[in-house]
């Protein structure tokens, strides 16, 4: 009874500055024109209307398609090819500048080139979030192998070990935390990716809702569509650190 | 062969430097796109030599001095806004627990929101101008700086304070000589993320809008299959994103020398 009073007391800020937040959204909401600002009570039956018509659901499903295509191919392509630079050391010492170079390019002005090059189809908008996404998981598991102590291996190989066995005993154990950490960072570029490629490649999923809807000033079908993103964003993001944190006993 | 082929054996290594290595590496790709472009792709393609021809007269013309003067200027001022404000919101969510328990959570849901979702209504609340633009920058780039100050500010040792608080420092006092100082290097991970997260922001805002700048500059020029023009353009943008970085973990370890870097930039 008293611990959960006083777990109630911690948390009031938090649900107050949450009412706060709806109150304040509502008052001004309902003080602008509706083509601008929609209050939260419009957004929310709006939000149901798109439900219900299925046109939500199906758009947030395309954009979930493109968004896991992109990371999946990424991590397919990231952590192998990491691992590779991880164990073949000049090949890394050849190519890591460049991938820190591309890692820290803004890479969305490539997307007008992928657009006059490859065209609509889904495949272009894959590779923008593929491009987004891969680096992070690249530039971290080089980080990793960067990290791993000489003496790891010399032991290992003065103990006779295989090729295979080192990899499997020492160096992805070794790396595969800090993968952990690209693929967290991944998730949240993929997902910037993703709307990127729906905005400027063809419209489709969240993204061409969000357009045709602020074209309509529909302001209240825009919002529900940022508050749907919002709110995979922070589950996915919450598990990516779980991910990492999970991983993150490892590191030695 | 395969365990000839082992890693961090020193034979190896001073063979050939790394230098070698890389220049190495980087005529192989160029080569590699040189060719598979002339291949297979439509000649109006970029290809490294047609970027390198076009990078003399592209560099001296007005409208990319122009643009590129426009992109700068916004990212800069974009910044510096964010910077001011983030800081002190962080220090309000590091500093203070009922401020960390009232913005937290709009905090953590901007910054894990892709930036993206907001230009259509940032178009629609400041029309197609540089204040969208702005405002973009501005969203773009604030929260990573708050969300890092907020932890500097969280990890000021005790003993400082308590130490401070012993000399009877004032609160402004302790703010000003001890917590900004010690989150500094927190701030400076925040500020490098920021920076290339702003440079994004100004991009796909002149993308969105279509105001000039260096976004606009390679779309205009993609459009019109001006691709070697066009890239020129990226490979500015490159050099400002890895400038960044470099500038950054420069002054980290010119200025807080007493700081050992981390892991925790993202």
């Amino acid at each position: 009874m008293n611990r959960r009073r006083t777990a109630l007391v911690r948390q009031a800020p938090f649900l107050l500055s949450l009412a706060a937040g709806a109150v304040l959204w509502e008052i001004v909401g309902r003080n602008t024109n509706a083509a601008f600002m929609a209050p939260l009570s419009e957004t929310l039956v709006r939000m149901v209307q798109l439900t219900l018509s299925g046109e939500l659901p199906r758009e947030a499903l395309s954009s979930a398609a493109l968004f896991a295509t992109g990371l999946g191919l990424a991590i397919v392509v990231g952590m192998p090819f990491g691992l590779l630079l991880a164990r073949v050391k000049w090949l890394r010492e050849a190519l890591d500048i460049y991938i820190m170079v591309l890692y820290a390019t803004p890479l969305v002005a490539l997307i007008p080139f992928i657009l006059s090059i490859f065209g609509f189809g889904f495949w272009p908008k894959v590779l923008v979030v593929f491009l987004f996404a891969v680096f992070p998981i690249l530039y971290n598991t080089i980080e990793g192998a960067r990290s791993i102590k000489p003496e790891l291996i010399e032991v290992a190989r003065s103990y006779r070990s295989r090729e295979w066995a080192l990899w499997r005993e020492v160096m992805v154990p070794y790396t595969l935390p800090f993968t952990m950490t690209g693929i967290r960072q991944a998730i949240g570029r993929a997902l910037v990716g993703m709307v990127a490629a729906e905005f400027f490649l063809s419209a489709t999923g969240l993204g061409q809702l969000i357009m045709t809807a602020t074209q309509n000033f529909d302001t209240a079908a825009v919002f529900s569509a940022v508050l749907l993103i919002v709110a995979a964003g922070m589950i996915l993001m919450r598990l990516g650190v779980a991910l990492e944190a999970r991983f993150a006993k490892w590191r030695g | 062969m395969a365990i000839s082929s082992t890693l961090a054996t020193p034979r190896r290594a001073l063979f050939v430097g790394p230098t070698v290595l890389r220049i190495v590496a980087g005529i192989v790709i160029l080569a590699a796109w040189e060719i598979v472009v002339r291949l297979f792709a439509p000649s109006y393609v970029a290809t490294p030599s047609g970027v390198a021809a076009a990078f003399p007269s592209v560099v001296v013309s007005a409208p990319f001095l122009v643009a590129l003067g426009q992109t700068l200027g916004a990212v800069a001022e974009g910044l510096a806004i964010a910077i001011v404000c983030g800081t002190v919101i962080g220090l309000m969510m590091g500093r203070s627990a009922l401020g960390e328990r009232l913005l937290r959570h709009y905090i953590n849901a901007c910054y894990a929101m892709p930036m993206l979702v907001v230009l259509p209504l940032f178009s629609l609340w400041f029309g197609y101008t540089g204040a969208a633009r702005l405002a973009t920058i501005v969203f773009a780039a604030i929260f990573s700086i708050i969300v890092s100050v907020a932890d500097g500010a969280r990890s000021v040792p005790k003993d400082y304070l308590e130490v401070a608080h012993s000399f009877r420092a004032g609160r402004m006092c302790m703010l000003f000589e001890i917590v900004l100082p010690a989150s500094m290097p927190y701030f400076l991970a925040g500020l490098r993320l920021a920076g290339g997260r702003a440079l994004i922001g100004a991009v796909v805002a002149e993308f969105f809008t279509a105001i000039g700048g260096l976004g606009y500059f390679i779309l205009f020029n993609s459009r019109t299959f001006h691709h070697d023009e066009a890239f020129v353009a990226v490979l500015f943008l490159a050099a400002f994103g890895v400038a960044v970085d470099v500038l950054i973990n420069w002054s980290t370890r010119r200025f807080l020398p007493w700081y050992r870097r981390d892991d925790k930039a993202e």
